[in-house]
């Protein structure tokens, strides 16, 4: 499956609050990396860029190990800035639609695929998972229409896809560069992010219920 | 207007030419301890092109000139330099009498060093190209210009230019460049990919 999206996976932080002295990216999960489990979500997709910064070299290295045309991105900039930051060098160059995807995310593979294959721009959300989350508030519609880091219907994972054009430089996260195209279309994924220890042990039971 | 500026070793050719002119003319013990220094980044760049033409200059050029028309080039950008002739230019440390069939096949405006030859040999380095004052010049035109590259003395040149991409697709490309660089590929289909998507980018 081609797709005309780009797929911009952030890399660039520290991961201080895991508190392994990693990199999110190379975390091992269930015998490979993080990373290596992403591109195999988008081994079909031509425009991979994968955005780096803390550990650069062996992030850069662990990708070579499966694919040699990914593009990378250097957030020289990671220890002063979020993931926007990230998103937007990832994007700036990038095909017309962009689909964002943090470096610590997890989503279920048939998720990936109906991310993939859904037109348009897109915010996707899942049921709480995470020890520390940012919700976001869905209308009736299905649309989503804020983001709260205190309350909402569920919570704020990513991917998120967006025209490219519409992306601006910020030093904070994602979810702050989407609140200005609100409302935006929602769509529900199974999906688990890794910010905190508990976290990481979350997501290595979400990967071994995926019965590959 | 975007101007893309290429290095030439290892961004365009698949092979550094100065090891191969030493290769080929069995000089190689004299030059590839100096090349192996110059790429970790422990011998200045200049220096290192200096005393590397002072050792090859001593081959006949137009043998040189003809062995560097044979080099295995990245044909995937040498295409992409063909579709774009007008607004890409190679910026090279190379000698100009040595890359004048190399040139030919590329087909792109060359900025390269010069040296003075006498009896077919080098005499006399005469200029060392600073590709920094390549990006300059297109830069006060008013061009967006984005700068191709994988050595030490591609930096300035790098640091310089409004985008600057990184290549590995020879050898790792220098710490240097890293510390600078936009952009960071590993292959032809990831630089050309690159290099279309800037394009679209600026005419849109």
């Amino acid at each position: 499956m081609q797709t005309a999206q780009s797929v911009v996976i952030s890399c660039a932080g520290i991961g201080s609050r895991l508190g392994l002295g990693t990199t999110k990216a190379l975390l091992e999960i269930e015998g490979r990396s993080l990373i290596a489990w992403q591109l195999d979500f988008f081994r079909d997709v031509e425009d991979v860029r994968v955005v780096v910064g803390y550990q650069a070299n062996e992030v850069i290295k662990e990708v070579l190990k499966f694919r040699s045309d990914v593009i990378f991105i250097y957030n020289h900039s990671y220890f002063e800035t979020k993931t926007g930051a990230s998103f937007y060098l990832g994007s700036r160059h990038a095909n017309d639609l962009v689909i964002e995807y943090d470096g610590d995310l997890l989503v279920h593979p048939d998720d990936v695929r109906l991310c993939l294959e859904t037109k348009g721009e897109y915010i996707a959300y899942s049921e709480k998972m995470s020890d520390d989350a940012v919700f976001v508030v869905v209308d009736g519609q299905g649309q989503v229409v804020g983001f709260s880091t205190q309350q909402g219907d569920f919570e704020w994972t990513g991917p998120a896809c967006i025209d490219r054009r519409k992306v601006r430089y910020t030093s904070g996260n994602v979810y702050n560069q989407l609140e200005s195209f609100l409302p935006m279309p929602g769509l529900k994924i199974r999906a688990c992010d890794i910010d905190t220890f508990e976290d990481y042990e979350r997501a290595i039971q979400f990967v071994r219920s995926w019965k590959l | 207007m975007v101007k893309f500026i290429f290095d030439l070793d290892g961004t365009v050719t698949a092979q550094e030419t100065l090891p191969l002119i030493a290769d080929f003319f069995g000089v190689q013990d004299e030059i590839k301890e100096l090349t192996r220094e110059t790429i970790a980044g422990n011998v200045p760049f200049v220096e290192s092109f200096i005393r590397r033409v002072h050792i090859l200059g001593k081959l006949p050029v137009d043998e040189v000139a003809e062995l560097l028309g044979k080099v295995t080039l990245y044909q995937k950008v040498v295409d992409f330099i063909h579709a774009h002739a007008e607004d890409c230019i190679i910026a090279t440390g190379n000698l100009d009498c040595w890359v004048t069939h190399l040139a030919e096949r590329v087909s792109s405006r060359f900025y390269c060093s010069g040296g003075r030859i006498e009896n077919n040999r080098i005499t006399k380095l005469t200029s060392i190209l600073k590709k920094e004052k390549v990006v300059s010049y297109y830069k006060n035109m008013g061009a967006t210009t984005v700068f191709i590259g994988d050595g030490n003395n591609d930096i300035e040149a790098m640091r310089q230019a409004d985008v600057s991409i990184a290549t590995g697709m020879t050898h790792w490309p220098a710490p240097g460049v890293l510390s600078i660089a936009d952009y960071l590929v590993f292959s032809e289909e990831a630089l050309c990919r690159q290099l279309n998507q800037l394009l679209s980018v600026a005419q849109a």
